[in-house]
């Protein structure tokens, strides 16, 4: 199968699921509609909102930074993690945009990806080509080729149980052995200093409880005001993205504790000692304050607009995946926000897809059109 | 993808298309005999108030393509006005095509009339919208034409237009809000009534039509008033699942361009072997890979 028969039936798909879902589960797009409010009026004051963040995550006994750049990033994580660490990270697009997993490599770290897409995209040394679906470019072929360099027991003709087994096989072992479980997160809530994590495989969960340090990194984008808002933002993701309900949703807040002697809250209980909230700006501040890019900030990465897309459909993650995590419509937005980057506006075919889709009603092609525009004016 | 192509393509393309649109009202030459003859057939009258816009696209559908090909040539040689002026003897609109534009301009001009609006032309006086200026994300330049457009239909005491393709539609509604264009304008598929039509079809939507300008129940409307059948499949032609035809992406990297013509043909296929269009691109960038029929050619 070629990669325009492989986009083709994961867009039906796509279409049928999310269809499936909003009939099932009505009060979703009412929830989208609500989250879309809250996030524009945390972008309104956003850093009043960063502060309320980073101040209730240390208070639950987190501790609490914010990197203006993937270089900040990078050395305050280095610096958590330090060397010779087994390192494991959920699937993170803010871990990727800023370099993460190989920094942590080169400064001498075992680290790994435990979402099984994320995995293979590790083995493969590749980009993600789908935000959602890491790997939805690859094959059972493909996977099997890749997991074959780590269990010889898998041929180009195994089955994708075994695939997916021999995955299981490897990680377990560093799940184990992991010092440092590395998360993204969906949302994050400025009143309790909590984040929200949806997945369906159950990576997340082991990664964020097992080792004894777990750090989130995320973008200043993903704060909202409250708990509740964190949730909805989970739902409305995983509803659009057409994986609902999901498996599992994770809320931290704060290291591990116990109540459980004089119920006082005590920290650390069984679970990581630690907890460090990684805030990211790299771009995301000056864009809230941009009134013509602003309304990227409220994309809640479902994916969505990836698959309504043309340029997307006929070219896949050659578009912009080779230079950052985020593709397709969103992708544009993104990849200017976080790497001042305009030139893939102007493969943009203004279809209209991506913003009938959007459960956020961002106004897509508007804003690429923008982006356009402006590279355009730097052109002698 | 090949942006170091487009950086330096798109300098050579603004120069060509907003150079020649501010001297002639044109983004290239065009023969503008041959580009109003379906008036001089019809009778249409001049110095009318109302008018009908054509903005040279189903005249030039075909250049507008030809004109992509020879991007990189103008790209390598400045894009000068004298090297478009060479382009246009090269060229040209076949005759095939000009007779077939000469028929749906002509019908199109019927059908309002048979609907009771009365229109005019401007024949060698009309410009082009600047839709390419926009798509392009040339928004400055854009604007600065729309000034001098708005300038020229007042000039010619012109007060109410009926635009016949998505893209003049899509630039002016975009001129109202920028700028502040004033002239009332409409398409001609929400102004006509008692049309008669008849085959069977899938029709591929505009993107501009049905998803920025609000028309896609308004398009299959008119279909099903005239007595069409469309054929549906929500797969294909529901209003988030449909696609575009590739053609604003041609001077980009005409061979996306061409690769998304033929997947969207490929899907439309599944559906019906005839397709419908109601944009003179759509039908460049479709009819190259499926049997394409435009929606004035197939009623009246």
């Amino acid at each position: 199968m070629n990669w325009t028969d492989v986009a083709d039936l994961v867009i039906k798909g796509n279409n049928r699921e999310v269809e499936h879902v909003l009939k099932n589960y009505p009060y979703i797009p009412a929830i989208a509609e609500d989250l879309r409010k809250k996030k524009l009026q945390v972008l309104e004051d956003l850093p009043r909102y960063i502060q309320e963040t980073m101040k209730n995550v240390e208070k639950l006994g987190g501790h609490a930074y914010l990197a203006r750049d993937a270089d900040e990033a990078r050395k305050i994580i280095g610096k958590i993690v330090s060397t010779k660490k087994t390192v494991v990270f959920s699937k993170s697009n803010v871990a990727y945009e800023i370099g993460l997993r190989e920094f942590l490599q080169e400064t001498g770290n075992d680290a790994w990806e435990t979402d099984l897409g994320e995995y293979l995209v590790q083995l493969q040394n590749g980009w993600p080509a789908h935000i959602v679906a890491p790997a939805i470019d690859l094959t059972r072929e493909d996977a099997a080729t890749l997991v074959s360099r780590i269990d010889k027991n898998i041929t180009k003709d195994s089955k994708i149980e075994d695939i997916v087994a021999a995955v299981r096989k490897f990680l377990m072992d560093k799940y184990i052995k992991a010092d440092v479980g590395i998360t993204g997160a969906n949302a994050v809530a400025a009143d309790s200093g909590s984040i929200a994590l949806v997945e369906n495989e159950g990576n997340i969960r082991i990664d964020s409880v097992l080792p004894q340090t777990h750090i989130s990194v995320t973008g200043i984008d993903k704060i909202v005001p409250t708990l509740p808002d964190a949730l909805n933002e989970i739902y409305v993701q995983s509803a659009y993205a057409g994986l609902f309900p999901p498996t599992y949703i994770n809320i931290t807040s704060g290291p591990s504790s116990t109540g459980d002697i004089e119920l006082k809250r005590v920290s650390p209980a069984t679970g990581p000692k630690d907890f460090h909230l990684v805030l990211i700006d790299n771009g995301r501040l000056n864009a809230s304050r941009d009134e013509k890019i602003k309304e990227a900030l409220l994309c809640i990465k479902c994916g969505r607009c990836y698959l309504a897309c043309p340029v997307y459909r006929a070219i896949g993650k050659e578009w912009i995946s080779t230079k950052s995590p985020y593709g397709g419509p969103t992708g544009v937005m993104w990849n200017y926000i976080t790497n001042n980057d305009p030139w893939p506006a102007s493969f943009c075919m203004h279809s209209g897809g991506c913003s009938e889709v959007c459960p956020m009603k961002i106004d897509i092609p508007t804003v690429i059109r923008e982006i356009k525009s402006r590279g355009n004016r730097t052109l002698s | 993808m090949d942006e170091k192509a487009v950086m330096k393509e798109l300098p050579a393309v603004r120069k060509l298309v907003y150079g020649n649109l501010m001297e002639t009202y044109l983004p290239f030459p065009v023969d503008m005999k041959a580009s109003s003859r379906w008036a001089v057939e019809a009778d249409v009258p001049r110095n009318t108030d109302t008018i009908i816009f054509t903005s040279h696209m189903y005249q030039m559908g075909s250049m507008f393509k030809n004109y992509e090909k020879y991007i990189p040539l103008f790209t390598k040689l400045g894009g000068s006005k004298m090297i478009a002026s060479v382009g246009s003897r090269l060229i040209k609109t076949d005759k095939s095509e000009a007779e077939r534009s000469t028929r749906i301009l002509k019908n199109i001009y019927s059908m309002l009339l048979k609907s009771g609006i009365k229109c005019g032309y401007l024949y060698e006086d009309e410009p082009y919208s600047g839709s390419l200026l926009l798509e392009l994300g040339f928004v400055d330049e854009f604007m600065e034409y729309g000034r001098k457009l708005l300038s020229l239909f007042k000039s010619r005491g012109v007060k109410n237009i009926y635009t016949v393709d998505p893209h003049t539609t899509n630039s002016l509604t975009n001129l109202k809000k920028m700028i502040g264009f004033d002239i009332k304008s409409t398409p001609y598929l929400n102004a006509i009534s008692g049309t008669n039509g008849s085959g069977k079809f899938v029709l591929h939507d505009s993107c501009l039509y049905s998803r920025f300008l609000g028309m896609y129940d308004d398009v299959r409307l008119v279909a099903k008033n005239a007595g069409i059948e469309l054929l549906e499949d929500p797969d294909v032609t529901g209003k988030s699942t449909s696609f575009c035809c590739g053609g604003p992406i041609g001077p980009v990297n005409a061979e996306i361009s061409s690769k998304v013509a033929s997947l969207r043909v490929k899907q439309l296929n599944t559906v019906s072997d005839t397709i419908l269009v109601v944009c003179p691109l759509c039908y460049e960038n479709l009819s190259e890979f499926g049997n394409v029929k435009d929606i004035a050619e197939v009623m009246a």
